[in-house]
């Protein structure tokens, strides 16, 4: 553990789900600071110095995604954020905005604790630096630029080999739609997610055991792709 | 004659001024008939009879020619106050007088026509002028009608009425009324609201005179007929131009109505549905924040400390998945309300099938635990349009059903191929019992179950919620069971359209791999 407790902020106007929030990462021996609003989270972002945040899109002040946006203009802290099925759409906006990952309600004590704890160790550092990555039988080298999967070399084109280098270095985290189109292709391609369904389908026609129901490179249906070692 | 006569004086009373006029020309020239020539006289009695056909009019004018010919030759050829000429020559000079007199006359009426007929017509202009004016103000179809009605009233003396098709395209009079019509006049009205003609306007004389009928006939459709009763003296055809141009103004003003009219509504729908989904949105709000906690606290429970005993355990997690359970459930009733609630909004994106296939298993996950999911695709299959996230609810819904009602262990297949109108065919079949007897037609109704004598929880939702979103794809959808057991879903998607092509790849030499 580390010297100082980890302390979270959870951001949440359902006085019930922000205890049930608080519980269960107390119990988990995290520190806890809930706010109720946009304006006091934002105060307590500031005095509190949390390490993470764990933020409900729909507030009774204004919207979750003013908070991230408000927070990534000083802060890098994990955002991870909680909304409904059915709003794909706020999710989107708040990913787009900075957020780093977002969780649906209902959701289990196990799959909370889960997210906050990746976010946590992403944040630390703790996955970065590693020139290999290995996920199933492939085998990435950051370093040389080789892929080899069971050993043998895989080919890659060079927006191929990009795309899953920025999905890598953003393993366990959800990249949406844009964020990948614009660090991949560039600005000009945020709106057309075409290339991405054709690209993301080549990579795991390389590099999945089965490309049809994809372990490592994950699509989250209308929000972007994740990868998940 | 230089005193003038106001307007059109009744005939009679003309041409007896005429005579004055002709005898009064007489009385000046005769003082003077030994100083001036001859032929100055006969210039003034043609100057006489100019002046009776500039004032007078024509047949005045020929009464006058002939007169002051006889009176030229009674009064100022010798021999004097007789018609005998003493010279032949003079038959000559009558002649040409006449003849001259004639045609003055003739040429100085039908200039007076035209220019009468030019303001009468420029009354009619300006008088059009002001009816569209007037129109643009008009803020219902029945304040255009009445005032179109005035105007038609007051410059033509015709009686119009104004015919406009129902919702079914049936023409009513507007506004309901008072015109009876003869048959032939019902049948002609029907064939000029419905003729295909550039120009369909016509005329038909009935028991009561003439009817005029003019096509409304706006920027894009039809809107009606104008039908113009005869009442005047002179007949209305000469003022066929001008009911024309009336029939334009009015369909315009009533074309400019109904789209006010449909802005209006359509602010009204969106608002609605803007108050819908407010309303849905609220709903699911309230509803999902006690099942998040009642889940999320069993959970708790379920995971927590060795306090609880096993039984104790096991109730929570009971209370875990149940809370699950009927979150589902309530996640696809809002569903069905938002697809019901007006018209669905899809975020059609180039998508790749197999991609939300693949997103459905994994969302599903745990249900799917027992039963193996084969998904063959034809390869190469291009991308097709579809908003994902719905279609995601349509795999998810059809693979929970396949697991939920074959027995553990056997497979659920999906098949995708395209079809020979470049759309898709998707189906996805299960091993199971199949769908009951004579249930197939109706299991895509809503509350309707296809295994109702099975013990699984259902409420008949998901396969009416498949049917909402590929209807709204344009899609058709269809279940059968196959002849060696097993039911099937059959979904046909159109494509909708060419995928976009992608740039090819720049040539990169320090490209990734080997």
């Amino acid at each position: 553990m580390n010297a100082h407790p980890v302390r979270i902020l959870v951001v949440e106007d359902e006085l019930q789900i922000r205890h049930f929030i608080r519980q269960t990462l107390e119990r988990a021996e995290y520190q806890v600071i809930e706010a109720a609003t946009v304006q006091q989270a934002l105060d307590d972002a500031v005095s509190g110095k949390p390490d993470l945040v764990i933020l409900d899109l729909g507030l009774p002040d204004g919207d979750g995604v003013d908070f991230v946006r408000a927070v990534r203009d000083w802060s890098r802290m994990p955002v991870l954020i909680l909304s409904a099925r059915s709003d794909e759409n706020e999710k989107v906006n708040a990913l787009d905005a900075g957020a780093d990952d977002y969780l649906t309600k209902p959701f289990s004590v196990g799959e909370l604790l889960a997210r906050v704890r990746a976010l946590l160790r992403r944040a630390e550092g703790g996955d970065a630096g590693a020139a290999v990555v290995r996920f199933g039988d492939v085998e990435v080298d950051l370093a040389r630029r080789t892929v080899l999967r069971a050993g043998a070399p895989v080919h890659l084109t060079a927006r191929e080999y990009r795309l899953l280098v920025v999905l890598l270095g953003n393993a366990g985290k959800v990249m949406t739609h844009r964020q990948l189109l614009r660090e991949v292709w560039g600005p000009a391609y945020v709106d057309s997610t075409h290339y991405l369904r054709i690209y993301v389908g080549h990579l795991r026609q390389k590099l999945e055991a089965d490309p049809t129901q994809p372990m490592h490179l994950r699509t989250e249906i209308g929000v972007g792709y994740r990868f998940q070692a | 004659m230089r005193n003038d006569t106001s307007g059109h004086p009744p005939p009679i009373s003309s041409h007896a001024i005429a005579l004055v006029a002709c005898g009064l020309a007489v009385a000046v020239c005769l003082p003077l008939r030994d100083v001036l020539d001859l032929t100055n006289i006969a210039m003034l009695l043609l100057l006489t009879v100019v002046f009776i056909a500039a004032r007078l009019g024509r047949s005045e004018a020929v009464l006058a020619s002939f007169v002051s010919v006889a009176l030229f030759d009674f009064f100022f050829v010798p021999p004097h106050l007789s018609f005998l000429v003493s010279d032949v020559q003079y038959l000559v000079t009558f002649a040409v007088m006449l003849a001259v007199s004639l045609f003055i006359s003739h040429l100085t009426t039908s200039l007076q026509a035209s220019a009468r007929e030019a303001s009468a017509r420029e009354a009619h202009s300006l008088a059009l002028y002001a009816l569209a004016r007037n129109l643009a103000g008009a803020i219902s179809p029945e304040q255009a009608v009445q005032r179109v009605t005035t105007f038609v009233r007051e410059q033509a003396d015709g009686e119009p009425a104004f015919f406009l098709p129902d919702a079914d395209g049936q023409l009513h009079e507007f506004p309901a009324g008072t015109a009876t019509l003869g048959l032939d006049e019902s049948l002609v009205l029907d064939a000029v609201y419905r003729s295909q003609a550039s120009d369909p306007s016509c005329s038909t004389s009935g028991p009561s005179g003439l009817t005029l009928l003019f096509p409304l006939d706006g920027a894009t459709r039809r809107h009606g007929v104008l039908l113009v009763r005869d009442c005047s003296r002179d007949g209305l055809d000469p003022l066929r131009p001008m009911f024309e141009a009336v029939a334009s103004v009015t369909a315009i003003a009533l074309e400019r109505l109904r789209l006010v009219e449909q802005a209006q509504a359509s602010r009204m729908e969106t608002e609605a549905e803007r108050l819908r989904s407010s309303i849905l949105s609220s709903i699911s709000h309230d509803i999902r924040t006690p099942l998040t906690v009642l889940f999320g606290l069993a959970d708790t429970l379920a995971l927590a400390d060795a306090r609880l005993s096993g039984e104790q355990r096991d109730t929570a997690r009971a209370i875990r998945d149940q809370a699950g359970r009927l979150h589902e459930m309530v996640e696809k009733l809002l569903d069905m309300a938002r697809l019901q609630a007006g018209q669905v909004r899809l975020r059609k994106e180039w998508q790749a099938i197999d991609e939300v296939i693949g997103a459905s298993i994994q969302l599903l996950g745990e249900a799917l635990r027992e039963h193996p999911v084969k998904v063959s695709l034809q390869p190469d299959l291009p991308l097709i349009a579809m908003d994902a996230v719905l279609m995601e609810r349509v795999f998810c819904n059809l693979l929970e059903n396949a697991a939920k009602y074959s027995p553990a262990g056997s497979p659920v297949t999906i098949d995708v191929k395209t079809d020979d109108e470049g759309g898709f065919a998707i189906e996805v079949c299960d091993r199971g019992e199949g769908f009951a007897a004579g249930s197939l037609a109706r299991i895509f109704e809503l509350f309707e179950r296809g295994a109702p004598q099975l013990p699984s929880p259902g409420v008949g939702l998901g396969l009416a919620i498949c049917r909402a979103v590929i209807d709204a794809h344009g899609g058709q959808i269809n279940a059968s069971n196959r002849a060696d057991g097993g039911a099937c879903v059959r979904i046909a998607l159109p494509c909708g359209g060419e995928p976009p092509g992608i740039d090819p790849e720049p040539a990169d030499p320090t490209e990734g791999g080997s």
